[in-house]
């Protein structure tokens, strides 16, 4: 008998309904998959013939074929393992199949029967609504992440024979539900604090200006001055996630299978910090079917480089494409995607390659050339779309021996999420979300200057020599300083601070 | 038919490869199998039993065990075998002009003792077609 059991894969970011058909006819014993199936799909046959057996049913003669529709999208990963067992089942009529039609089932089979978790639910309940689909049976990992988007009922199974007692209706399983309200309550607290971080007053100013406006930081300093201290405190200063970016967050989460079952929505925002042997494929994403880089898994949140000229040349310039749009499009022979990668880029690095140039205690034993090599590996293009330049330099010995505790991150927290809102409200009709990520025609209406900040800004790029780029992105960071003085003009102070923090401009 | 361990020559082990197949092929009488056919042969490949098993039509495979000799039926079937097996299940049906009945493969493992009696371990629905 025919049987249509439907489950559904992921293209991307987004997900689609895929339709099991399986059906026999008598002959010799045997199971094809159709329908583009990788190894992992085609694996499931071994899977699902244990699973039927030790759960209690019987296995059905004769030889079956499994269709995947549409047949010409490649489908991949376990997750049709419980849907093709069902669908064997109900074609042997060990299964009713009149709860079929209306049920997207998903789920990984072990060899004793039980489910085990699978990659991309959430994806895949958005976007399963309509078609007449009135629910979803899932594994029980993966309930909470399906139960995120309530637009469909979650029932969640914990093996094969439990999910087949359900659609025979000889047991109820009530739909599983989660208040996503109380998952944000519970998350958000850091063990770490800006208070953590001697001295380095300036280094925390420029963070906070880079966190009220999601601007790009390079910070140079020598060995041990506190640089990736100060960056891997920077999300505790930013403001929490909306519901909607945590969806989308936890959406590009759970494709790449990163998403815990403990933790079914990622209320934190991400902080990426990828080793400097990573590819520019790991960076930015690809694959034969193209999964998220770094940069999408730092989407909403903080890509970390630590040692960034130790970054192959190749990884950086990557980056600069992501950097301006925001978003990166992968493109291969079987598909082409668009994954968001809207990130704040704090990169860190030594001045010198012995990490003691320019430091007023100790002396740099690097020749010149080797420094110049050293600078070398960041292009100009690289260097103009990082907004803030930090220096941060090695602590005095009374800084270091000093007593008193730093400013606390959440007093910071609430200045930044000061300006963030007044950004929200000027971008309310836009599609952008704060200052950095203004288009020029943004910048054109909400930057104004009064006279003096004007002329001061016309003589700053005459005498230093700067990019139309660079000009953007000074009008920029002083929107963004305006923004947390709470002034609706950019005054001179304001212009002044955002170019001090182009120094490598300056030292060209 | 094969046997798994050889001793002696090639006539003795032939001996003992009829035996097995008159000892199995009541085994499969007492188990309400109906013999068809025995020793089918197609180009490509070989049948020991084929019977009738209620509704089943069953392609049986025996393998016979002396004394001493290690291993487990299903670990002597290789893949060479299977798909001589099924090439010559194909063949069957075809040329039998044989369709819409359920197909099954058995192993039937037989082992001997000193004292001439047999333990038998019939193995239903031992693999599938790929």
């Amino acid at each position: 008998m025919l049987v249509k059991v439907n489950s559904a894969a992921i293209s991307g970011l987004d997900g689609f309904v895929v339709e099991v058909e399986v059906d026999s006819i008598r002959g010799l014993p045997g199971q094809s998959i159709v329908g583009l199936p990788d190894a992992a799909v085609k694996e499931s046959r071994d899977r699902v013939k244990f699973a039927i057996t030790n759960s209690g049913f019987e296995f059905p003669p004769g030889y079956f074929t499994i269709n995947l529709a549409p047949a010409d999208i490649r489908k991949e990963g376990p997750l049709y393992d419980l849907p093709i067992a069902i669908g064997m089942l109900a074609s042997s009529e060990q299964i009713k199949i009149d709860k079929l039609s209306e049920t997207v089932i998903l789920g990984e089979l072990s060899l004793d029967g039980g489910l085990r978790p699978v990659n991309g639910v959430l994806p895949m309940c958005m976007s399963i609504k309509g078609n007449g689909i009135k629910r979803v049976i899932v594994p029980k990992e993966n309930a909470d992440e399906a139960a995120l988007v309530s637009e469909v009922e979650v029932i969640s199974c914990e093996n094969l024979l439990e999910a087949a007692d359900f659609l025979n209706g000889k047991i109820a399983i009530k739909p599983h539900v989660i208040d996503i309200k109380s998952l944000f309550s519970s998350g958000g607290s850091y063990d770490i604090d800006f208070s953590d971080v001697k001295g380095q007053s300036h280094a925390k100013r420029a963070l906070e200006v880079a966190a009220a406006g999601g601007h790009n930081v390079l910070m140079v300093g020598s060995p041990g001055s506190g640089k990736t201290m100060l960056a891997r405190r920077l999300p505790t200063i930013l403001p929490p996630l909306s519901i909607k970016e945590a969806l989308d967050v936890t959406k590009l989460y759970s494709i790449t299978g990163l998403l815990s079952s403990k933790k079914s929505l990622i209320t934190e925002r991400p902080f990426r910090s990828p080793h400097h042997t990573t590819s520019d494929i790991g960076i930015i994403g690809g694959g034969r079917i193209p999964r998220p880089g770094e940069v999408s898994l730092a989407h909403m949140g903080i890509l970390f480089l630590d040692e960034f000229s130790e970054f192959e040349r190749k990884v950086l310039e990557v980056l600069r494409q992501p950097l301006e749009d925001g978003v990166v499009t992968i493109a291969r022979a079987m598909s082409s995607v668009t994954f968001p990668a809207e990130f704040m880029l704090v990169a860190a690095m030594n001045p010198c390659p012995c990490g003691n140039y320019m430091d007023p205690t100790k002396s740099c034993t690097c020749p010149s050339h080797k420094v110049q090599r050293y600078w070398g590996k960041l292009s100009g293009p690289l260097i103009d779309r990082i907004d803030l330049h930090v220096e941060v330099p090695r602590l005095k010995k009374e800084e270091l021996s000093s007593k008193s505790p730093g400013e606390m991150s959440e007093s910071i927290r609430e200045r930044v999420s000061r300006a963030r809102n007044i950004q929200i409200r000027r971008f309310a009709s836009t599609q952008v979300r704060c200052n950095a990520r203004m288009l020029p025609k943004h910048v054109k209406e909400f930057c104004k200057l009064d006279n003096e900040a004007e002329s001061l800004l016309k003589s700053a790029i005459l005498q230093l020599k700067m990019s139309g780029r660079a000009y953007d992105r000074i009008l920029k960071v002083s929107r963004t300083i305006a923004d947390l003085d709470g002034s609706e003009m950019i005054k001179a102070n304001h212009i002044a601070e955002a170019i001090q923090y182009r120094s490598l401009d300056r030292a060209k | 038919m094969k046997i798994a361990v050889y001793y002696g020559m090639g006539n003795e082990s032939t001996t003992l490869g009829k035996e097995g197949e008159t000892i199995a092929v009541q085994y499969l009488i007492e188990h309400g199998y109906k013999i068809l056919d025995r020793n089918y042969h197609s180009q490509q490949g070989e049948i020991d039993i084929i019977a009738k098993e209620g509704d089943f039509l069953v392609f049986v495979e025996v393998k016979m065990y002396s004394i001493g000799s290690y291993g487990t039926p299903l670990g002597a079937i290789r893949r060479s075998k299977k798909e001589s097996m099924i090439h010559a299940a194909r063949t069957y049906l075809f040329k039998n002009n044989i369709k819409n009945i359920n197909c099954r493969f058995d192993v039937l493992a037989i082992y001997r003792s000193w004292k001439g009696l047999s333990n038998f371990d019939l193995i239903k629905d031992a693999f599938h077609v790929s």
